[in-house]
């Protein structure tokens, strides 16, 4: 028999993760939330010289500021853009790739699965650097784009929005691919046998059977990776132009450039806010489509 | 010609052969058995027929037709998986409908085939909206059936269908597939480990052993009449003495059994089989102008009858079953007589080739 944990059990077992959550997340949230209702500074321009803050006051002036500011608004829009495209662009990236790798025999599988994790290896800052110069006019990337006579001049992909996007969908990509990978290989191979052995060619196989089946793991990638993009701070910060501000670099510069904390922290806040709404989603999206062919 | 014909084939799992050089012919309307232990390539050569693997060499005949490395869906083969394979995310309705669906049946005759087909197999209106999840086992195998049977194939192929069903409901699956196929009349072939499956429902049974068919031939046939020892094992109990001298119209066996020679065409070393229920035991045996003493080393009674083991006096022992009243007051360690008469031996042709004797240990006969 099964004997399921006492409760005093399950509070020892999740004591570390929750003293962890406590101490890292939910005070600095609380704090940060504190930050967000403080006066501004009250100085002019980049307010150096000045408090970052003005203690003791309570304020709505941050958020106030934030929604009826069209500069701010147009942060929030491209950030969810930004996200819904890398999202989307992550999928259909990852989805072949994933279906590719699935269907390798056992040391080849290991073998690309090993490729795909690889980045992860490396620290964010240096997988930058190194797309920067893959990517700079005189890179790796242009340099075969023009030997293979696809571009007779350089393609400009730094300080832009492809830049951006590529290196932010190079972030995501391979937990994208493992997730999906796993997904597959969990579809019973016998279900797209049956298919062909019933008429149904590999193409209608895979949009019938395989795909239907794959959904699941195809929405996880999805809204995982409109979350990560949704805090895109590194590829934004990096390979982006001034056009493609993302709420995370705008907090960082209004924190340590502007010098205004509590405007920062009203778009943390904000930023965190629209995460959870898109957890939320998803959550009920999930729980909306929970099949009985899902639980196995 | 044949409906079904494989010649020569070889098939190969890296470098393990699973089918070695397998030729067998299948004609309209029979009901072919593959019968083998686990690993013995049967499922292999189910997978070959359907197209879901492609042979090393030789030939593929369906219909008369070389159909050779054509893909599943061109062949027009229904297969029924060992897990049923039935689409998860599609109801019972939509899995059956599928075959059809994708060979562009309309949809009202699609509709009207699809109820025809689930009315056949018996599955209740209410069930045929459910998931294959939310369906019994019985109920998941009739949609299975009723999937691979209604986009009327030339072939169908089972490959252990009955396997995951309980006893019961195995032995009442049995009775509707043999009574599906006879209505039907479609060609049949099923896999299975299970010789009683094999024996009730073929007209013919395939036995195979390492990548190889050993004999083919009506259950009765091989029953009664294997032509290796080692069909003998794998088809029920067998008894299997070695003939040790044949002389003035007897027979001598080892364990010390003699037997009238009469109509019996051997020679020392010969194997002679005889089955459980043709050995004569108690009265039937004492009466027996040829008979042998033993002891009785165990014994079980299952109700409809009583399987005995007896150990012979010169060494060797003896399964036999008996009628629930033979012996009804023995004990283990009585002395018992037993006899044979030769219309009820079977002197077995060949021996073992010697990959068998080998393999058929690691297996063991009818795993079941």
């Amino acid at each position: 028999m099964h004997k399921y944990p006492s409760r005093l059990q399950v509070l020892v077992l999740a004591a570390p993760a929750l003293v962890l959550l406590l101490i890292f997340f939910l005070v600095p949230a609380l704090m940060l939330g504190r930050v967000s209702l403080y006066e501004g500074g009250g100085q002019s321009g980049f307010g150096i010289g000045g408090s970052f803050y003005q203690p003791g006051t309570w304020s709505l002036h941050a958020y106030r500021d934030l929604l009826t500011d069209g500069y701010f608004r147009s942060i929030l829009s491209f950030t969810l853009k930004f996200g819904l495209t890398v999202a989307l662009a992550t999928v259909a990236i990852a989805y072949p790739m994933a279906f590719l790798i699935s269907r390798m025999p056992g040391k080849w599988k290991m073998t690309a699965v090993a490729v795909v994790t690889l980045p992860k290896l490396a620290n964010v800052l240096v997988v930058i650097y190194g797309l920067k110069l893959l990517m700079g006019t005189t890179g790796l990337v242009n340099q075969s784009l023009q030997a293979f006579g696809l571009s007779s001049s350089p393609v400009d992909l730094l300080h832009n929005l492809t830049g951006t996007l590529i290196a932010e969908i190079y972030l995501i990509l391979p937990y994208a691919v493992l997730i999906l990978i796993v997904t597959l290989d969990r579809i019973d191979p016998s279900l797209a046998l049956a298919a062909r052995g019933l008429g149904a060619g590999p193409w209608k196989t895979f949009w019938r059977v395989t795909f239907p089946l794959s959904l699941p793991g195809v929405a996880l990638v999805f809204f995982l990776s409109l979350i990560f993009a949704f805090g895109a701070f590194v590829s934004p910060y990096f390979m982006g132009s001034p056009e493609e501000l993302t709420i995370a670099v705008d907090v960082q510069r209004q924190t340590f450039e502007n010098l205004n904390w509590p405007r920062g922290a009203a778009e943390a806040v904000i930023m965190l806010f629209t995460l959870i709404v898109i957890a939320v989603v998803w959550q009920v999206l999930t729980l909306a489509s929970k099949r009985p062919w899902r639980e196995t | 010609m044949a409906l079904m014909e494989l010649r020569d084939v070889v098939c190969r799992y890296g470098r393990r052969v699973a089918l070695n050089e397998v030729s067998l012919a299948i004609e309209a309307g029979e009901f072919c058995c593959m019968l083998g232990p686990s690993g013995c390539g049967k499922t292999t050569l189910l997978r070959l027929v359907g197209g879901y693997i492609q042979p090393e060499s030789g030939t593929i005949f369906l219909d008369g037709q070389n159909v050779t490395g054509w893909p599943p869906e061109k062949r027009g083969v229904g297969m029924v998986f060992q897990n049923y394979a039935l689409f998860p995310h599609l109801s019972a309705r939509e899995n059956v409908g599928f075959g059809l669906e994708a060979r562009g049946v309309p949809a009202a005759e699609r509709r009207r085939r699809v109820e025809e087909m689930l009315d056949r197999l018996r599955l209740l209106p209410g069930e045929r909206g459910r998931k294959p999840r939310e369906l019994s086992g019985g109920q998941q195998q009739r949609v299975a059936l009723a999937r691979a049977l209604v986009i009327e194939p030339k072939l169908l192929l089972l490959d252990e269908p009955l396997a995951n069903l309980d006893r019961h409901l195995r032995e009442r699956m049995r009775d509707e597939l043999r009574e599906l196929q006879r209505r039907t009349g479609v060609t049949t072939i099923l896999v299975t480990h299970d010789q009683e499956e094999a024996l009730s429902l073929a007209t013919r049974i395939a036995v195979m052993l390492n990548g190889r068919i050993l004999q083919v031939g009506a259950p009765r046939e091989l029953y009664e009449r294997p032509r290796i020892p080692a069909i003998a094992r794998l088809l029920g109990d067998a008894n299997l003495l070695r003939v040790t001298e044949a002389r003035d119209g007897s027979l001598f066996l080892e364990g010390g059994l003699t037997l009238n020679s009469d109509g019996l065409a051997c020679r020392p070393g010969s194997e002679i089989l005889f089955r459980p229920e043709r050995v004569l035991v108690g009265q039937a045996a004492s009466a027996h102008p040829y008979q042998a003493r033993g002891i009785l080393h165990g014994i079980s009674f299952l109700g409809a009858d009583q399987i005995f083991d007896i150990g012979l006096a010169q060494g060797g022992s003896l399964k036999v079953r008996a009628a629930p009243d033979v012996l009804p007051s023995a004990r283990i360690g009585d002395e018992v007589s037993v006899a044979v008469d030769p219309a009820n031996a079977w002197v077995i042709p060949d021996p073992d080739p010697d990959w068998v004797a080998t393999s058929s240990q690691e297996d063991g006969p009818g795993n079941a």
